[in-house]
């Protein structure tokens, strides 16, 4: 079998469908929303979201459109562990980040973006590049889904592209934009719901529909050695490892994750991420396999686009409910992570730029609220427009990619080692990312003696990697032991060989340097050793203060006797 | 070589429902404890 048309659907049914989705989000929205908000509920809710809502907005929050496309491609492309090498590695972001977020939050209990903590640790200029790195990578993310939204509307209706991403961008403010944060998570679940029940119904109904286990056994007789084999080389190096190494550095890099860490009750964090990282999983690598089904069948995408792998696999085997199903699919996934970023775009621009930066502890919470919505308003509007305009953005994903691994070490250590410095902090940033350009865009040539000196930083960068994991779990000690242990492992097997790989060489090499300028430059300050207890005292929250009856408030550490309350900076 | 290849497919959508089950058990959970602590589900 080859290529399958997609099936149509008129553009009344296409309407309504988005009609009855975004109708309905907004409905349920109307039941939580109060006349006069609340600047901290608008960021972060109470503090005290539960198990349930957290998980669920957690998973929905980390499942966009692209997961369920790129893991069919990568199913169709490395064959038997296509999906696991992409589905896997996405559900372990989740998992390595909440040790880290437990020590966050304990620093900073009312936070509400990680941008605040780094303001209370190291001033502005540190708090300025994290905050950079959340909004770029918010604002691509937006564009992502939007242009997904476009290409599904085109490809399953006469309606257009641009009519698809106008769609999806009001759609997702108009039950954003009053409630913020809130509107999100508790949208998130019923998305969630939808999109986890129609996954399990779409998965074995395509699977037996084509022919079930015999056929897929079958029709591995048409993949390649490498696809055939579980442990493949080629899934490992080429869709694998570049996805390891982004594990810590897209969980950091991500105020979405931040906001609901510091949103979710404190004694949940462990449960929630745990469960967020096994859905996700699930329904990713789950739908990764029906691209594995289309290589067995010898489908080739329609139009050579490997988007359209799930849509053709659905059209050909199942009847059009189903593609209603998908279509739903697909739009409460994108809606979900769209919601999140911009509620997350909005918390950055209300605390980290206004209540820090231009108000300096004297924030008004209703401008602060101003502040979110225009925030929330201007960012869809950008978003549609990029979307729109099919702009280009690989080089700013390339770039965003650097500035998240290079930022890993600086904010971890920061938390944990009372002698990181702003200095050391911010340099060792944009040192990193110059390295990176320098290795990624091959402006030096890879070989020789500068070959071997990126290779060398890879190989720090890989070090730093798996030392953070082991220690996240399990303490300094076993931190340490196993970076080393890697170190070792990356200097005997990665020297003469990593630079024929440029995308993965200089995301190491990003991590490695902003590591060892951090580290050496911290060592060399004679500035004196940080009290983290002041962390807790200088990031509170913006409406409870003086003496404001919120649980929040109550649970925050008492400031000193001279101090002077102010909003944000208690 | 079939009852493997059966699991490997089937065994996600059979974890995804489980983890749906979950989040619902424990979203009515939550609302029934913020319903008693008379505060917001979010």
């Amino acid at each position: 079998m080859n290529s399958a048309s997609l099936h149509q659907f008129s553009t009344p049914t296409i309407l309504l469908l988005m009609l009855a989705f975004y109708g309905g989000t907004y409905l349920l929205t109307l039941g939580i929303r109060k006349k006069k908000e609340d600047a901290d509920a608008f960021m972060v809710s109470n503090h005290r979201i539960g198990f349930g809502i957290g998980a669920a907005s957690m998973t929905a929050t980390w499942i966009w459109a692209a997961s369920f496309y790129a893991a069919a491609t990568s199913g169709y492309t490395y064959g038997v562990s296509g999906p696991i090498h992409y589905g896997l590695w996405g559900a372990l972001m989740i998992l390595f980040i909440y040790p880290f977020g437990r020590r966050f939050r304990k620093l900073a209990p009312n936070a509400h973006t990680l941008g605040e903590l780094i303001h209370a640790r190291h001033g502005s200029s540190s708090q300025l590049i994290l905050a950079l790195s959340n909004v770029l990578g918010s604002v691509i993310s937006l564009m992502v889904n939007f242009t997904a939204a476009g290409a599904l509307v085109s490809v399953l209706s006469p309606l257009s592209f641009q009519a698809g991403v106008i769609i999806a961008g009001v759609g997702v403010l108009l039950y954003t934009l009053w409630s913020g944060f809130r509107a999100s998570v508790l949208t998130d679940f019923a998305q969630l719901v939808a999109l986890m029940a129609i996954a399990v119904v779409i998965i074995p109904a395509v699977f037996f529909a084509m022919g079930g286990p015999s056929e897929l056994v079958a029709g591995l007789d048409n993949l390649t050695a490498e696809q055939a084999d579980f442990f493949s080389m080629d899934a490992i190096l080429n869709q694998g490892a570049p996805f390891f190494v982004a594990v810590l550095a897209y969980a950091i890099g991500n105020q979405t994750i931040s906001q609901r860490l510091f949103a979710v009750n404190e004694e949940h964090i462990k449960p929630t991420f745990l469960t967020a990282t096994v859905g996700y999983g699930a329904i990713v690598i789950g739908l990764g396999m029906i691209g594995l089904m289309a290589l067995t069948l010898g489908i080739e995408p329609l139009n050579g686009d490997m988007n359209n792998l799930i849509p053709q696999m659905v059209s050909s085997y199942l009847p059009p409910v189903f593609i209603a199903l998908f279509f739903i699919l697909v739009i409460g996934s994108l809606s979900s992570t769209a919601d999140s970023d911009l509620s997350a775009l909005s918390a950055i621009m209300m605390a980290d730029v206004y209540g820090k930066n231009l108000a300096r502890g004297k924030a008004d919470p209703q401008r602060m609220l101003l502040v979110g919505r225009l925030t929330m308003i201007i960012a869809t509007a950008a978003g549609i427009v990029f979307a729109s305009f099919s702009l280009d953005i690989l080089v700013m994903l390339v770039f965003v990619g650097a500035l998240w691994g290079a930022i890993v070490f600086p904010v971890i250590a920061s938390c944990f080692w009372d002698r990181i410095t702003n200095a050391a902090f911010t340099t060792s940033v944009l040192v990193a990312m110059v390295m990176f350009c320098l290795a990624r865009f091959e402006w030096l040539p890879l070989a020789g003696a500068t070959g071997l000196l990126f290779e060398l930083l890879a190989s720090i960068g890989g070090g730093v990697i798996i030392g953070l994991m082991v220690f996240g779990f399990l303490g300094r000690t076993m931190g340490f032991l196993a970076g080393i242990l890697a170190l070792a492992a990356m200097l005997v097997f990665a020297t003469g060989f990593l630079r024929e790989y440029t995308v993965l060489l200089a995301s190491l090499t990003a991590y490695g340097t902003s590591t060892l300028v951090c580290v050496v430059m911290s060592l060399a300050s004679r500035q004196e050793r940080f009290d983290f207890a002041t962390i807790g005292e200088r990031v509170g929250d913006y409406d409870h203060i003086q003496g404001a009856p919120a649980e929040a408030s109550r649970r925050q550490p008492t400031p000193p006797k001279d101090a002077t309350p102010l909003a944000g900076q208690r | 070589m079939n009852l493997l290849y059966g699991f490997y497919v089937l065994v996600w959508p059979a974890l995804t429902l489980g983890v749906l089950v979950l989040i619902c058990r424990a979203v009515l959970r939550d609302r029934r404890d913020a319903r008693r602590e008379q505060r917001e589900l979010v």
